[in-house]
């Protein structure tokens, strides 16, 4: 702690240029609510100004941390700016903040220009602001605790520094105010020309970030309030909030890093497992644009309807999405292989696709007017989405796999049947989703002709058909269906040896529903087969029981008898001689209340 | 008799478990099955105490009577209906293998659609026993089940199905024998050979290069012996000549095996060819390299 300081102090008399006011005071907890009167007065101060939209770029960072490389997503050509890297770089406005060797410094974020640099001190970047004239960093001591607030001109001149043991989180600047998040509820306003705090909100959900977009000042972290006429109510909880609709997501992606996490300049798992999400123009009410947010897994990204939270689309990329932003029309992402894809915000069709020279580390994008043209590329149906990015046997992506997998089975049209089939019956679909995939087959209540259609099929090996279909679930949607047609196909599946005994069991449950007088020789076939199966087989006792309770239920005084007989019989397997019991019993006590 | 067959392919006998004699190895034996075999026992009726057993419902009682009616072979054909009762009604897995074998030693086609149901067991022991039984029950529902046989999961399952259409002179089944044997179902080689039509014997000769040597030969080899009504002195020259001009030092094995078991009434003109062959193929290289690996031993 001792140390830090040493150095900041250090750092703080050497930044020359004429220095910059020191702000004391600032960030003070004796502090009470004013009702929000402070920063309705500086609302109104600000007036109708609007934060200048921000540049539109992608910025990586090489694979050994020794370059950045920028490339406009619109107009404009790549750039690449060597210096080592201690720090994920941070796209703001239209400049790009990092560090490394000792230095933080700030470049043009269109041309990779180097704007100014200065010693760091040993703080770590923890966030930045800019409003086109002034930069406001905030950075944090090694141990995390204490931070410094920076605001640096264009030419490099600290115009403010603020040293606090408040816990400060990523800065806006606008109209030459810096907006600080910190104490994860409170946002203050300094004034970049003196220093002082001239207001302070304090915000009824987590904040730990200010930042402009969209024409538009917001602060937040797990929604976003917007700095609008309702701001002055935020003590209230009235302010202009708009927040993402709960519901599952695999691996609990977030819109931002949690306030005091350190951001490694190299990306993890954090970074590709995120949420996306654009506020709506700041002329409109607030909304997310395009009425979506998206949220990535690895090399999955999924799009979402903002009110309900409806999955809207998959799109299976080909390597992990280490970064992106949600755009006007558009979800802008950048890969581990550097590159730069644009994604429908509606279908999740790619739009175009840009790249770097090589695989990146880490990846930064800001699309603030940032709108796509060119026309999306067919996904498809969401069931062939959702089929392909569940027969990706990557193990990585099995969490996400499971949730698409419920997805395919709330969808109710047949295709979605026929989908779940090709899942479960494809070799490549991972084990760790295969169980989830069979339950939501069993599940299934439509699209029965596919299932019966999948029945036909049994091993062969002379055909070269190695697996049989997934005969267990089929059986347990065909009966709950009541397809009646379905029972030949399902008594011959009760004879194939090829079958799992789970498979051989469910086709007998479902044929005590589905099956007639045709399918009694097969029963009478497998009853015979393994009524006295060893004790240990425990499906295919279960199996013989059904088989025995469907012979009752079909085949008349002589399946009565065939089963009485096995009754009788010692050898008989004994969990099925017991289910069978019970089921004779029950059915004799039936008919005595009948007559 | 044992010299080639028995020394060179003795992994391919093995699929003649149960059905030992089956593939002929005499050049003109008869196209009954039954008379395949060795040396007829004399038939000795199975007695009613034996059939007394069949019908207790002590396991090891079942059991007894079902050796009774093995050792009875053909002698215990009055057992049929009551072990194709058993059968039907019901045996734990063990007496299930030993009731069709039984049915297998006793050889009556009135056991096939019984046996036939096993084919499809869940127990690979099962359909193992079932298949090899249905070599010997024989008839169309044995050849429609061993036929059915060929795609099961269990090589060898695979192998007995093969075999056992060759023993029952299943000659419809030729073209699912060649798939089979496309498969790897080197089994089905042999009983292709005691089978094949003129062009499907062609068909075998042309798998030279493509499938190891030990595996094509051992289809023909039946082809040579069969008696010339079924396939011609000209064909088996035919054949000869195609196996000298590969002029391998297995070739030259075969060869000779040939010639050393060419019966004594048999074709003058071919057994001269084939002592040709042998002279031609003296001296030949090992192995050429599509048949490294195939198996031969020296």
């Amino acid at each position: 702690m001792r140390g830090w300081r040493a150095v900041a102090v250090l750092w703080l008399t050497s930044v020359g240029c004429g220095g910059g006011p020191f702000a004391a005071g600032s960030f003070s907890t004796n502090w009470s609510d004013d009702g929000g009167r402070s920063i309705e007065i500086l609302r109104q101060r600000i007036g109708s100004s609007r934060p200048a939209p921000g540049s539109d770029v992608a910025v990586g960072v090489t694979s050994h941390l020794d370059a950045l490389v920028g490339i406009p997503l619109g107009e404009g050509t790549p750039w690449t700016f060597q210096h080592p890297l201690s720090s994920r770089p941070v796209v703001t406005s239209n400049v790009v903040v990092a560090a490394g060797s000792g230095e933080l410094f700030a470049l043009d974020a269109a041309t990779g220009k180097r704007l100014w640099a200065r010693p760091t001190g040993g703080l770590a970047i923890r966030g930045a602001g800019d409003d086109g004239s002034v930069t406001v960093v905030t950075l944090s001591s090694p141990q995390g605790k204490d931070s410094t607030l920076l605001a640096v001109a264009r030419n490099g001149t600290v115009v403010l520094r603020v040293e606090t043991d408040q816990d400060l989180g990523t800065p806006a600047a606008f109209a030459n105010f810096a907006f600080v998040p910190w104490g994860n509820q409170y946002v203050s306003a300094l004034d970049l020309s003196s220093g002082v705090e001239v207001a302070r909100v304090v915000l009824r959900e987590k904040t730990s970030r200010a930042w402009t977009t969209a024409g538009a000042l917001y602060f937040g972290e797990m929604g976003l309030f917007r700095f609008d006429e309702h701001i002055q109510a935020a003590s209230h909880n009235q302010a202009t909030h708009v927040g993402l609709p709960a519901r599952e997501l695999p691996g609990t992606p977030r819109l931002f890093p949690t306030s005091g996490e350190r951001i490694e300049p190299a990306s993890g798992a954090p970074d590709k497992i995120r949420l996306y999400a654009r506020p709506t123009a700041a002329t409109e009410p607030l909304a997310f644009e395009d009425d979506r947010f998206y949220a990535t897994y690895f090399r999955l990204v999924m799009g979402f309807t903002a009110g309900k939270g409806a999955l809207a689309w998959v799109h299976t990329h080909p390597n992990d999405v280490i970064g992106g932003a949600a755009a006007i029309g558009a979800l802008v992402l950048c890969d581990a292989d550097g590159k730069i894809t644009v994604l429908s915000a509606k279908t999740g069709g790619e739009m175009s696709q840009r790249s770097f020279d090589g695989p990146l580390a880490a990846c930064v994008v800001q699309a603030d007017g940032f709108t796509p043209s060119g026309t999306a590329s067919d996904q498809g149906p969401l069931a062939a989405q959702l089929a392909k990015a569940i027969e990706n046997r990557d193990l990585d992506l099995a969490t996400a796999q499971r949730l698409l997998l419920r997805e395919l089975a709330t969808l109710k049209d047949d295709d979605a049947t026929r989908t779940l089939l090709e899942v479960v019956s494809d070799p490549r679909t991972s084990p760790a989703v295969l169980g989830d995939a069979r339950a939501a087959l069993a599940g299934r209540r439509s699209g029965s002709r596919f299932m019966i259609s999948a029945l036909e099929r049994h091993y062969d090996f002379l055909k070269d058909v190695l697996a049989p279909p997934p005969v267990g679930p089929i059986a347990q949607a065909l009966a709950a269906m009541n397809e009646t047609g379905a029972a030949p196909l399902l008594a011959s599946h009760l004879l194939d040896p090829a079958d799992t005994d789970e498979d051989v069991k469910q086709a007998a449950v479902a044929l005590v529903t589905l099956g007639g007088a045709a399918e009694v020789p097969a029963l009478e076939q497998f009853f015979g087969m393994y009524r006295d199966a060893p004790d240990d087989d425990a499906d295919i006792a279960d199996a013989v029981a059904s088989a025995g309770q469907a012979l009752l239920e079909h085949g008349g005084a002589p399946g009565r008898a065939v089963v009485d007989l096995a009754l009788a019989n010692p050898l008989t397997n004994a969990a099925a001689k017991a289910k069978l019991q019970a089921i004779v019993g029950a059915l004799d006590a039936q008919k005595g209340e009948g007559r | 008799m044992q010299g080639f067959v028995g020394r060179r392919f003795a992994s391919l006998a093995l699929l003649s478990l149960g059905l030992s004699g089956s593939v002929p190895r005499d050049a003109f034996a008869s196209a009954d099955p039954a008379s395949k075999r060795a040396a007829p026992l004399p038939v000795a009726v199975l007695g009613k105490v034996s059939l007394a057993k069949l019908k207790s419902s002590e396991p090891t009682e079942i059991k007894a009577g079902l050796d009774d009616a093995r050792a009875s072979a053909k002698g215990g054909l009055a057992a049929v209906p009551l072990i194709v009762d058993l059968l039907r009604k019901g045996l734990p897995y063990p007496l299930t293998v030993a009731a069709l074998d039984a049915l297998g030693d006793i050889e009556s086609e009135r056991a096939s659609a019984t046996v036939a149901w096993f084919v499809r067991h869940r127990s690979v022991e099962v359909r193992r026993s079932a298949v090899r039984a249905l070599a010997h029950t024989g008839g169309a529902l044995a050849v429609g089940a061993l036929r059915l046989a060929l795609s099961d999961g269990d090589p060898r399952v695979r192998g007995f199905a093969a075999a056992g259409l060759g023993s029952l002179r299943a000659k419809d089944a030729v073209g699912d024998l060649f798939v089979a044997l496309d498969h790897r179902v080197n089994e089905a080689a042999v009983s292709i050979g005691q089978l094949c039509a003129p062009s499907e014997c062609e068909a075998l000769e042309g798998r030279l290069g493509r499938v190891p040597f030990d595996v094509v030969s051992s289809g023909l080899d039946p082809i040579l012996f069969r008696p010339s009504g079924e396939v011609s002195d000209d064909a088996k020259v035919k054949l000869v000549g195609r196996l000298r001009e590969l002029g391998t030092g297995e070739t030259n094995r075969f060869l000779r095996e040939a010639v050393g078991r060419w019966p004594k009434t048999g074709s003058a003109r071919v057994r001269q060819v084939l002592e040709q062959a042998v002279l031609a193929t003296t001296g030949s290289p090992t192995n050429s390299p599509h048949e490294a690996g195939g198996g031969v031993s020296p």
